[in-house]
């Protein structure tokens, strides 16, 4: 088995979608709380502390995802590498890659829709 | 030490082998037989117990269309019809769908990555007792008219003892839970068996693509059960001691019911269809006579379906009263997850068009599959579209979407997986006439049923109801429907005497019939218990196209781990990546331990259902006395690998190093305990925040110095087992005894200390939710505690008989995992409980 902080180590394959699972916790769960204790007022619309909020946070993780994808991608295309290994390093990239865009996917609404309604 | 020789070795005399094999895996007969734990009885097991459960299921369907097929008909009661809606879909779901794709993958997996049996083959068996009693249990309140009324979803508060007092939700509760101790126990050895028993050379990217979706459906299973077993004790305790977690009038809330449900019945779909499309991703190659056209894909695709899935199950409740913006976010996620399901459906067409495909029977339910889930898949994304969803919600169009995606997801894939397998299965092949007609039955059937019912719901008649008045425009589409499901129902008749016939006229199958690729066709048909008398190497994705000979030569003893004189069960243990051989593990023989243990079980689940709570309490014990004297048995216990000898140049029995299954599967268990711990935590914040009847005590009901004197000790107790154990990881086990028997005397006082907390409390877990949810999160506490202790204390009497040692090191690392599991809860609990409470609102 490889070292824990190898790209080639399959632990990493669900890495993105971890960071995603806990993204999408802190999305809904945020939202619910700080509309039960600090509502923002429905004639904001979408224009509100907390869509800012969201989206940055959003915004943070995506970055975060999309720098994971390039390494994880290097990581596949070093020719040197067993193809055992670049699978590795391909799948989990591709895993970062697709969590990056289901979060801007399903952030999109925050663009446009107030969020205690 | 030298890489093991995995290559060919001397033949010996087959005859000679194959007896030597038998001595040591074969079946007894009789009543023996119940000790079985093989892979391929417990898996062959699950199947037959799984389509008596399919037949009970089809039959109440039958009479649920009976009843529907004209307006105004009383054959059957509102009161017995709620019942048999609440059983169908109860035992599709619970007793069929999850228990038979389990059932086929515990059969296929071991021989479709070359190893000899899963790596925890008691377990098979215990859960495949707890399912077949779960089951009897559960379909038993039929009999007496008391069965579950509910819904499959058992919904609060109409679940609840104010509402159905009698034992009708109890029996789906207990039942249910029973039931679910297979599903996860079946998970965890899947993952583990997956990820460490491979055959030498299999690494990731070279495994079937069936592994790969019974992997990801095992890991789903370990996570989105848990939450549901959560909220089953929970509704549960409500209705049998009071604890208000689902009343509102005490603090509780009935829609808490709704997502714990929800957090695994959404995934539950995927569950049951991964394993299907593993099927299809399987059998397409084989009638393509091709290779699957993007397996990175579609491996890729299987990964995102198994997470994203996850975060969907409010799209269940877009009626409740959910802010609009979070229902955008769940009907986002549900569009999302027809992608990776698209993929699939891409690379299976690309594999389609690229071969050459033969319409054998199991490629008629290929084609059917495809048809059917792709119609379910785009009435999926239309009612991910929160305005459609509340125009159809509770009307038939859901009920026709659910069955378009479960029957055309599940049932068609699992048709041609058994039609495919049956040679496997009997060693004969089945009738192609029989098999057509029963296909076309089922086909125009189901969609005459079904097709027609996604209008009866756009017209708005609404799902659970009895009866129906004349004129509302339903009685025609009703009808058909009802005709539709008789001729559905003739054509699973008529697969069935093909099943059965089949058995008896069928024409001996040849080696290996439909030219597969996979490593489940060089074993004899049927199968032995043992699978390969030697373990060959794999080199790439297709073992049987790239070698036809291997049959042949894996039953001539020509690869490795052909030497049964030790007496042993034994298979690889590999590297997960790479497929390496990096130990023997060696597995336990047949035993009555299983059934005992879940012998026990059912006498809690039947005294708690009857309120006899003593004997509930007596057969706890008892099945944890039976379930620790089963843990007896290992290592160096004589019963298992007393002698730790290996053929020169193999690496050691699995016993004697630091990273056997065990490891494995107590992180798999303890992730499936989390889940459940975190759902309850969930429950704590949730209840918090949204309860509307929330009610914080002004003053702390419990004391907070107590939790934490527990806690520290269970820390001091924590660090000292670590200190012993890394000593001992570097070969040093002097004192070992004495170190662990003094970890389980600190870990006794912390649950004195938690016990003094809990009984010095004011708390009143029957008349506020609130304190309700802190008895049950220090229970848990309590009871991991105490069952820490107590395996400590049974390490330590291990290494006075000399099971644990140096030498043999492994179980007080397994044990050390229980720890750090339970230190985490406890400290986790604390900040929750005593920290968070004052920062928001609380005393």
């Amino acid at each position: 088995m490889r070292h824990l902080r190898s790209p080639y180590n399959p632990i990493h394959i669900p890495l993105g979608f971890i960071i995603w699972s806990l993204w999408f916790v802190a999305l809904y769960g945020g939202l619910s709380v700080a509309c039960e204790v600090a509502a923002p007022p429905a004639e904001a619309a979408q224009w509100t502390w907390l869509n800012a909020l969201l989206l940055a946070g959003t915004l943070a993780i995506v970055v975060l995802l999309a720098a994971l994808t390039h390494g994880f991608w290097r990581a596949s295309q070093r020719a040197r590498q067993r193809p055992k290994e670049r699978f590795v390093a391909w799948t989990a990239a591709g895993v970062n890659a697709i969590a990056a865009l289901a979060c801007v996917f399903i952030a999109l609404p925050i663009l446009s829709m107030p969020p205690c309604l | 030490m030298s890489a093991p020789d995995t290559t060919r070795q001397p033949a010996t005399d087959p005859e000679q082998l194959r007896d030597d094999f038998n001595a040591v895996w074969g079946n007894p007969r009789g009543w023996r037989a119940l000790t079985i734990v093989n892979h391929t009885t417990i898996g062959l097991r699950f199947m037959v117990t799984g389509a008596v459960f399919f037949l009970i299921g089809g039959l109440l369907a039958m009479l649920i269309r009976t009843q529907l097929a004209l307006p105004e008909q009383d054959i059957i009661a509102p009161d017995l019809y709620n019942q048999l809606f609440t059983m169908h879909g109860t035992v599709m779901m619970f007793l069929f769908a999850v228990p038979m794709m389990e059932g086929l993958a515990v059969y296929l997996i071991p021989k479709m990555i070359g190893a000899r049996d899963l790596v925890f083959p008691r377990l098979s068996a215990l859960g495949y007792y707890c399912y077949l009693f779960g089951g009897i249990i559960l379909c038993s309140s039929m009999l007496w008219d008391i069965a579950p009324k509910a819904g499959w979803f058992m919904y609060t508060p109409l679940s609840s003892a104010a509402h159905t007092p009698g034992m009708n939700s109890d029996f789906w509760l207990l039942g249910i839970t029973f039931v679910e101790i297979s599903a996860v126990s079946a998970g965890v050895e899947l993952v583990v068996s997956i990820l460490r028993t491979r055959a030498p050379g299999m690494a990731l990217n070279k495994m079937p693509i069936y592994a790969w979706y019974i992997l990801v459906m095992a890991m789903m299973i370990v996570v989105g059960f848990p939450p549901l077993i959560l909220g089953s004790i929970l509704l549960e305790l409500e209705r049998a001691a009071g604890l208000p977690f689902f009343d509102v009038a005490r603090g509780g809330d009935p829609v808490l019911w709704q997502h714990l449900f929800w957090l695994f019945g959404h995934p539950e779909v995927y569950i049951i269809f991964l394993p299907a499309a593993g099927i299809v991703s399987t059998l397409l190659p084989v009638f393509c006579q091709r290779p699957l056209v993007g397996y990175r894909w579609v491996v890729l695709g299987i990964l995102t379906t198994g997470f994203i899935s996850f975060g969907l199950w409010v799209h269940h409740m877009f009626t409740v009263g959910i802010p609009h913006l979070a229902q955008a976010f769940f009907s986002a996620a549900s569009m999302l997850v027809a992608i990776p399901t698209g993929v699939q459906v891409f690379a299976w067409l690309a594999t389609l068009w690229l071969g050459r495909p033969v319409y054998h029977v199991p490629m008629l339910w290929l084609v059917g599959f495809l048809i059917i889930f792709v119609c379910g898949g785009l009435t999926g994304v239309m009612l991910a579209l929160v305005p459609f969803d509340w125009q159809v919600h509770d009307t038939h169009f859901v009920v026709a979407h659910m069955h378009y995606v479960l029957v055309g997801g599940m049932f068609f894939p699992l048709l041609a997986g058994l039609y495919h397998w049956l040679p496997h299965f009997s060693g004969r092949m089945p009738s192609e006439r029989l098999g057509k007609w029963g296909f076309w039955l089922v086909f125009i059937g189901f969609n005459l049923t079904f097709l027609i019912m996604h209008w009866t719901g756009l017209m708005g008649m609404p799902r659970r109801i009895y009866t129906y008045e004349t004129g509302l425009g339903w009685d025609m589409p009703n009808l058909v429907s009802s005709v539709g499901s008789f001729i559905m129902a003739a054509g699973i008749a008529t697969v069935l005497l093909d099943i059965v016939l089949h058995f008896r006229f069928g024409q001996p199958a040849p080696e290996n019939p439909w030219n597969a690729d996979t490593l489940e066709w060089a074993t004899c048909l049927p199968p032995s218990a043992y699978n390969f008398v030697s373990l060959p190497a794999v080199k790439g994705r297709h073992p049987l196209w790239d070698d036809p000979d291997l049959p042949r030569s894996i039953a001539a003893g020509e690869h490795s781990l052909a030497v049964i004189d030790h007496g042993r069960r034994e298979t690889w243990g590999t590297d997960p990546l790479t497929g390496k051989p990096r130990e023997i593990i060696h597995l336990p023989g047949n035993s009555w331990w299983p059934l005992i243990a879940s012998l026990f079980i059912g006498v809690v689940c039947i005294s708690l259902l009857v309120k006899v709570y003593p004997l509930a309490a007596v057969a706890s014990i008892a099945a944890i006395i039976v379930l620790l004297r089963w843990s007896w048995e290992n290592g160096a216990h004589p019963l298992a690998a007393p002698d730790a000898k290996v053929q020169p140049g193999d690496p050691p029995l699995h016993s004697r190093t630091q990273d056997g299954p065990g490891l494995w599967g107590m992180a798999v268990t303890l992730l499936a305990n989390g889940a459940l711990y975190l759902a309850l935590l969930f429950g704590w914040f949730y209840l918090w925040t949204v309860s509307p009847n929330w009610q914080v005590p002004e003053t702390q009901v419990f004391s907070p110095w107590l939790l934490l004197a527990s806690a520290l000790l269970l820390s001091l107790a924590y660090a000292w087992q670590r200190r012993a154990l890394l000593r001992l990881r570097r070969g040093d086990d002097q004192g070992l005894a004495g170190h662990l028997w003094l970890t389980a005397a600190l870990g006794l006082g912390h649950v004195a200390l938690l016990l003094a907390c809990l009984l010095g409390s004011e708390l009143a877990p029957r008349s506020s939710a609130h304190d309700a949810v802190v008895t049950v999160m220090l229970v848990y506490s309590l009871l991991h505690g105490a069952l820490a202790c107590v395996l400590s204390a049974l390490q330590a009497l291990r290494v006075g008989y000399g099971y644990v040692s140096a030498r043999s090191p492994y179980e007080p690392l397994v044990v050390e995992q229980w720890w750090g599991y339970s230190l985490c809860v406890l400290w986790v609990s604390f900040v929750a409980l005593v920290l968070f409470p004052p920062t928001f609102g609380g005393g």
